[in-house]
């Protein structure tokens, strides 16, 4: 792969008196060695459905029970708590990978849960930035922008499925909806780029093709020395920096299943064959369907079982390219939902939520952080990570300065979009 | 003397070092003396023997803090005397001085040389300063000029009239808690803010404007035209434009206002910001709006039920689900299109249908429609007993920003505040519970505590508002409401009792006539037609480049708002100034010199996939889609338009948004978007090239000056296929090149080295198999004279052509 560096990069992009010169230092040299997939479950889950369950006592204010199950169905997978299903619907099939059963049967030994964090909104745009970024306001990326920042330089470096994808220049985001199109994209002179037979077959002969390109570099140069418009020059220089730079979409489509899947499964494998072929070095991925103001079990459900299903296929990829070593993934919504029922059945926004970790460097089969029977947040000692009730709340801050630290973000970029809070070794 | 010695060190060192200057506002009108850089400017002095005098004294030796005069001249009428200067003790006596936003007292002793020497130099404060600062300023800035949750004070719409103001800020302001400021202190205040913070045009914001070079007006009518409704410009309206002028281009545009392609763009435009496009069906599923109308009987009017569903089902599925989707978007075109006042967006006693949605909300019958089965038709309606407000009261915005027995409407009121006031909620001071960071012990700390007050005291009264409409979008009077939040009201006022079951009705009302719906509608018109939003205040360290490229822009914009307004809050009129303006039409700089202040300025955009996809109709004649040899069949097929569709093309790729998951447009190009463009302009020349030569050269869009055999040999068909180069650099980039044009020759080159090329490679006598023409592209009707064979490689040569021009900057950017 050709790489440029850094600096033309960010001078491309018009940051370089922005920022610090020693950011444009990759921070493991000039291949990622460290990946990192982020997995938004959008529109706010609910953890006591999954991974903070409390059952059907009934509230003391009289709101109702936090669930539809009872505490004595309450399961576990070594050190992990899981949600049964509610009584009220109907479990998904035991055949699922999505079953609960069956992911924190295969999964709980690599899972880290943390839990009782509180994202002190119940806005689904703050609640999705503070939990991506570590801050409420805005203007901060997200983490999987600011992992991908050092090596900007990869046309694919940060791939976006939508969400929380601030990325403060730091980094282009690429959106790869229509996964199944790369082919078209990795031979754009070929009239049949699906048809490996056909493939050779091109509008245009090679020498051709190599004038046209070399007058489209020619002359987008030619525009550049003649613009004076700050904003054209800016522009012209982005086109030029991104038309240098090889995609190599070839080697992403060696990676990648024959026909890619719908959904976050499809997700999961562009984002893990784009870091196989070194084209990514992280992915925000997305999954819908939890904003269940009603209706709220046999939705809520659906999007879990589809969510699990997601990630255990996405883990599945992650073995398969043999990156297991390399990809860490962290689950995490814009906020959790309330610990009881509305009037249609449905659970509305509730600041208290979880987070999973796993993969690379996480030490999994652990649970941190509590919540009392009402799903509210329990102080956490910052040293022991016990409750402790002269402790602290934990926020995302708190866990976004243990996901730099830990993921290693540099300094600069660190010290750019500070987080000032407690250090919390939540993830080593 | 030590210590005032002391101050003005750190005054003079202020000025020199960073070059600070005085707001724009006191150099002119106001009476008060200021520094600028080094100088001195003393606009009135009263002096005995000598008049009035507006005075200017430059720094001369900042160690012995010494001015010299040089210039002294007769003072503007109507100013107050800022200054005194005793006869007898030669001191000249400076009770306010203004540096930036600080105040000074200040004397200086006229001494030997005609020199004047500092004696004293005080800091002081005005009246009114701080209570600004306490009150005001957090949300206007301590420099007046607004920000992402306030308007400007410079030259605010209240600012006009003292009196006026006064009572504003008595009963109005601060939001939320008018009572803080009433009688001297709202007095003091207006004075504060019209004495610092009024300016008139400085020669900086003039000069920024003149540096600006603005394209010709014929490039202009191109660039609107693809912009507005997706065409070129007709033979007659470059005509007009020619012979007209500015006038002739407002003509024009006045008239493509009026196709339903601009309504089109229009709703991407709006939608941009809004994102009730969420609902439609190419963007979730397929009833995704009308899933959302289970309280109206007939909302699947168009089912016949399981096992007689047929494609006459399909269609009227999906049309009458983003007939519904739509609906508050055609709110906006319908306003728009009967030139009505823009806040009739939120005054509207009615909602829009066409005959599909019509059906399924059940008022078909009371609607008279010329067509109910034209899904362009669209009617104003009403429900019974619904008190419509416009968009406010859309099923469609009221379900994309729901609400929740613990949001109660606040998340509703952020969004009324983004959208139609320009307030940022989020940017605003204040504390959220952090732990123990804020005492949220009380009953109702959003009531009681200031640290919520701040923005609780805005959001409340407009979520209170929202009170009788529930989760679902449903109209519920007459439903007990939360009692530890504040009620609903609007800037201050209460919302009378007698209007609580039409409570947005009222809201409406009021925000009707607040300046910030206004910029609210510049924000989104100026974001819409150049792809950005109008620059925000810089920080308070922000530098002075920032704040002249602020301040430029914001008062450009508040002169062609004030057209906007003047014409009854007529968006088309906005539209059209802006197109018209220096900013938009920004190609060129006089000078280096103002490359800082105008890095953000200009329309050119990396063009969003909707754009490009109309462009290329607009240039080509047909549509990209997939596969284009069998375009009869794939123009049916909504999801083969390549970047319209995000599940199998391009949309999401090439930086479009769903309006739910994605809701950000790419607007800097990355890898993947750099393949669409290659990919998108060799499938264009394929079929383009050879398609154009089908037809007798004056139907071409292409090739109007050669044939399919022209080859570079000989003077005529050399200058031939040059004149070609000039005119596809015309029709596809809007260059207009003189035929010696360096541009011109170096495509011609190509032409002829990718023609050598060819040969030299012997790649055969038959086009590439997907670019040979046996039917018709448009009809798919078989074609008599079939194109296949390209014996001397011309059409494979304009293919590479096209290709080159098809992939240009110019051609992708807009």
């Amino acid at each position: 792969m050709k790489r440029r560096t850094f600096l033309r990069t960010v001078t491309g992009l018009g940051m370089a008196g922005v920022l610090p010169m020693s950011l444009i230092r990759p921070a493991f040299g000039a291949t990622a060695e460290r990946f990192l997939i982020t997995v938004s479950a959008s529109g706010g889950w609910d953890p006591t459905s999954l991974i903070d369950p409390k059952g059907d006592a009934p509230r003391a204010d009289g709101l109702g029970p936090v669930n539809n199950f009872s505490s004595s169905e309450i399961k576990t997978a070594g050190n992990l708590v899981y949600a049964p299903y509610s009584n009220i619907i109907q479990a998904p099939s035991i055949e699922s990978a999505g079953h609960f059963d069956n992911f924190f049967a295969k999964h709980s030994n690599r899972l880290l849960v943390i839990n009782g964090i509180d994202t002190q909104t119940n806005g689904h745009d703050s609640g999705r930035r503070f939990v991506w970024s570590g801050k409420l306001e805005q203007g901060y990326p997200s983490i999987a922008a600011l992992a991908a920042a050092p090596y900007a330089d990869q046309p694919m470096a940060f791939i976006s499925n939508g969400g929380y994808d601030f990325t403060a220049s730091l980094v282009a985001p690429v959106r790869t909806a229509g996964a199944n199109t790369f082919s078209q994209l990795a031979y754009p002179n070929s009239m049949f780029p699906e048809d490996e037979e056909l493939q050779p077959l091109s509008y245009f002969g090679s020498a051709s093709y190599d004038l046209v390109q070399q007058a489209r570099e020619q002359r987008l140069t030619r525009l550049r020395v003649a613009e004076s418009l700050p904003k054209r020059q800016l522009q012209m220089d982005q086109l030029a920096t991104v038309r240098n730079t090889e995609v190599e979409l070839e080697s992403l489509l060696a990676f990648l299943p024959e026909e890619v899947s719908e959904g976050l499964q499809g997700q999961a494998e562009v984002a893990v064959a784009a870091f196989a072929s070194g084209l990514a070095v992280s992915a925000n991925l997305n999954a819908g369907g939890f904003d269940t103001h009603g209706n709220h079990d046999a939705d809520h459900t659906d999007s879990l079982t589809e969510l699990l299903e997601g990630l255990d296929h996405l883990w599945e990829q992650i073995e398969l390219q043999g990156l297991q070593d390399m990809v860490t993934v962290v689950v995490g919504s814009d906020f959790g939902r309330t610990p009881f029922y509305n009037d249609g059945d449905g659970k509305d926004h509730w600041n208290i939520t979880s987070i999973m970790a796993m993969g690379a460097g996480i030490t999994g089969n652990r649970v941190i952080g509590e919540t009392d029977e009402n799903f509210e947040a329990l102080k956490l000692n910052p040293d022991t990570l016990e409750a402790d009730s002269n402790g602290i709340i934990v926020t995302p801050q708190h866990v976004h300065r243990a996901l730099r630290d830990f993921l290693g973000v540099q300094d600069d970029l660190d010290s750019l979009f500070p987080i000032g809070v407690e250090k919390l070794d939540l993830f080593s | 003397m030590a210590k005032f010695r002391f101050i003005f060190y750190a005054i003079a060192f202020v000025l020199l070092s960073v070059g600070a200057t005085a707001p724009a506002s006191a150099q002119s009108g106001s009476s008060i003396p200021y520094f600028e850089i080094d100088t001195l400017h003393i606009p009135r002095i009263d002096v005995e023997g000598y008049g009035s005098l507006r005075l200017e004294l430059k720094l001369v030796d900042a160690t012995a803090l010494t001015f010299s005069i040089i210039e002294a001249i007769a003072a503007e009428p109507g100013l107050t005397p800022g200054a005194t200067f005793d006869l007898d003790s030669a001191i000249l006596d400076i009770p306010l001085t203004q540096l930036a936003f600080d105040f000074y007292t200040l004397q200086l002793q006229l001494i030997p040389g005609d020199l004047f020497q500092v004696l004293l130099a005080d800091a002081t404060t005005v009246a009114g300063q701080d209570n600004y600062n306490s009150l005001c300023s957090s949300c206007h800035g301590v420099n007046g000029q607004g920000g992402a949750v306030a308007v400007s004070m410079v030259n605010c719409a209240n600012c006009g009239d003292a009196n006026a103001l006064t009572s504003y800020i008595n009963n109005v302001m601060p939001l939320g808690v008018p009572n803080s400021c009433i009688d001297t202190c709202a007095s003091e205040v207006t004075e504060y803010i019209l004495t610092v913070f009024q300016v008139d045009d400085s020669p900086m914001v003039a000069q920024s404007i003149a540096a600006l070079i603005s394209m010709p007006l014929d490039d202009t009518l191109r660039k609107a035209s693809l912009q507005l409704v997706g065409r070129l410009p007709t033979d007659s309206e470059v005509a007009l434009v020619a012979s007209d002028g500015d006038d002739g281009l407002r003509t024009v545009l006045d008239g493509m206002m009026q196709e339903q392609s601009f309504y089109a763009r229009l709703i991407e435009i709006f939608n941009d910001l809004i994102h009730t496009n969420r609902y439609l069906a190419a963007n979730s599923r397929p009833e995704e709006a009308i899933n959302l109308m289970r309280g109206f009987p007939d909302f699947r009017w168009f089912d016949p039920g399981d096992g007689v569903r047929d494609d006459e089902f399909q269609f009227n599925r999906v049309t009458t689900n983003d007939s519904v989707a739509l609906e508050p978007l055609q709110l906006v075109n319908y306003v728009v299109k009967n030139d009505m006042p823009m806040p009739e967006i939120l005054t509207a006693d009615y909602f829009m249908v066409n005959g599909y949605s019509a059906k399924s909300y059940g008022v078909i019958d009371a609607l008279n429609f010329n067509d109910e089965w034209d899904p362009q038709e669209w009617l104003p309606a009403q429900l019974p007993g619904i008190p419509h407000a416009g968009m406010m009261t859309s099923l469609m915005f009221l379900n994309r920003y729901p609400t929740s027995d613990t949001n109660v409407n606040r998340g509703r009121s952020r969004v009324v505040y983004d959208l139609f006031l320009d307030v940022d909620i989020l940017a605003l001071e204040g504390t959220r519970p952090d732990g123990e960071a804020v005492d949220i012990s009380s009953p109702a700390p959003t009531m009681d505590n200031d640290d919520c007050v701040i923005c609780h005291g805005l959001l409340d009264p407009v979520a209170s508002s929202f009170q009788n409409w529930n989760e679902r979008g449903q109209y519920r009077p007459n439903q007990p409401w939360y009692e530890d939040m504040f009620q609903a009201g609007f800037a201050g006022i209460d919302r009378p009792d007698s209007e609580e079951d039409t409570s947005l009705q009222w809201l409406s009302t009021q925000m009707q006539t607040d300046p910030r719906f206004d910029d609210a509608m510049v924000r989104i018109v100026y974001n819409g037609l150049t792809g950005r939003e109008p620059l925000d205040p810089p920080s308070e360290t922000g530098t002075e480049a920032e704040w002249d490229a602020f301040n430029a822009e914001s008062v450009h914009l508040d002169e062609l708002k004030a057209v906007y307004v003047a014409d009854n809050q007529n968006l088309k009129s906005l539209i059209k100034e802006i197109i018209l303006s220096p900013y938009w039409r920004a190609e060129a700089l006089e000078s280096d010199a103002f490359a800082v202040i105008h890095e953000e300025t200009g329309a050119a955009r990396l063009l969003s996939p909707e754009m490009l996809h109309r462009k290329i109709i607009a240039l080509l004649g047909f549509e990209w889609r997939s596969p284009l040899n069998n375009y009869s069949v794939t123009i049916e097929l909504d999801n083969q338009a390549r970047l319209l569709d995000d599940s199998q093309f391009y949309n999401q790729i090439y930086g479009g948004i769903d309006s739910f998951v994605v809701t950000e447009r790419l607007t800097e190009p990355n890898g993947l978007m750099v393949a669409v463009q290659e990919r998108m302009a060799n499938e264009l020349a394929c079929y383009a090239v050879a398609n154009d030569f089908l037809y007798s050269t004056q139907d071409r869009v292409l090739f109007p000056y050669v044939e399919a055999d022209t080859q570079p040999i000989g003077s005529t068909d050399q200058a031939s296929i040059k004149t070609n180069i000039q005119y596809l650099h015309e029709h596809l980039l809007g260059e207009e090149l003189a035929i010696d044009d360096l541009e011109v020759e170096t495509t011609y080159q190509l032409f002829v080295d990718v023609l050598a090329a060819s040969q030299a490679s012997n790649e055969g006598n038959a086009l590439p198999s997907s670019c040979r023409r046996t039917n018709d592209l448009l009809s798919g009707a078989p074609l008599q004279n079939v194109l296949v064979l390209d014996a001397n490689y011309v059409i494979r040569a304009w293919m590479a052509v096209a290709a080159y021009l098809m992939s240009d900057y110019r051609f992708v950017y807009e």
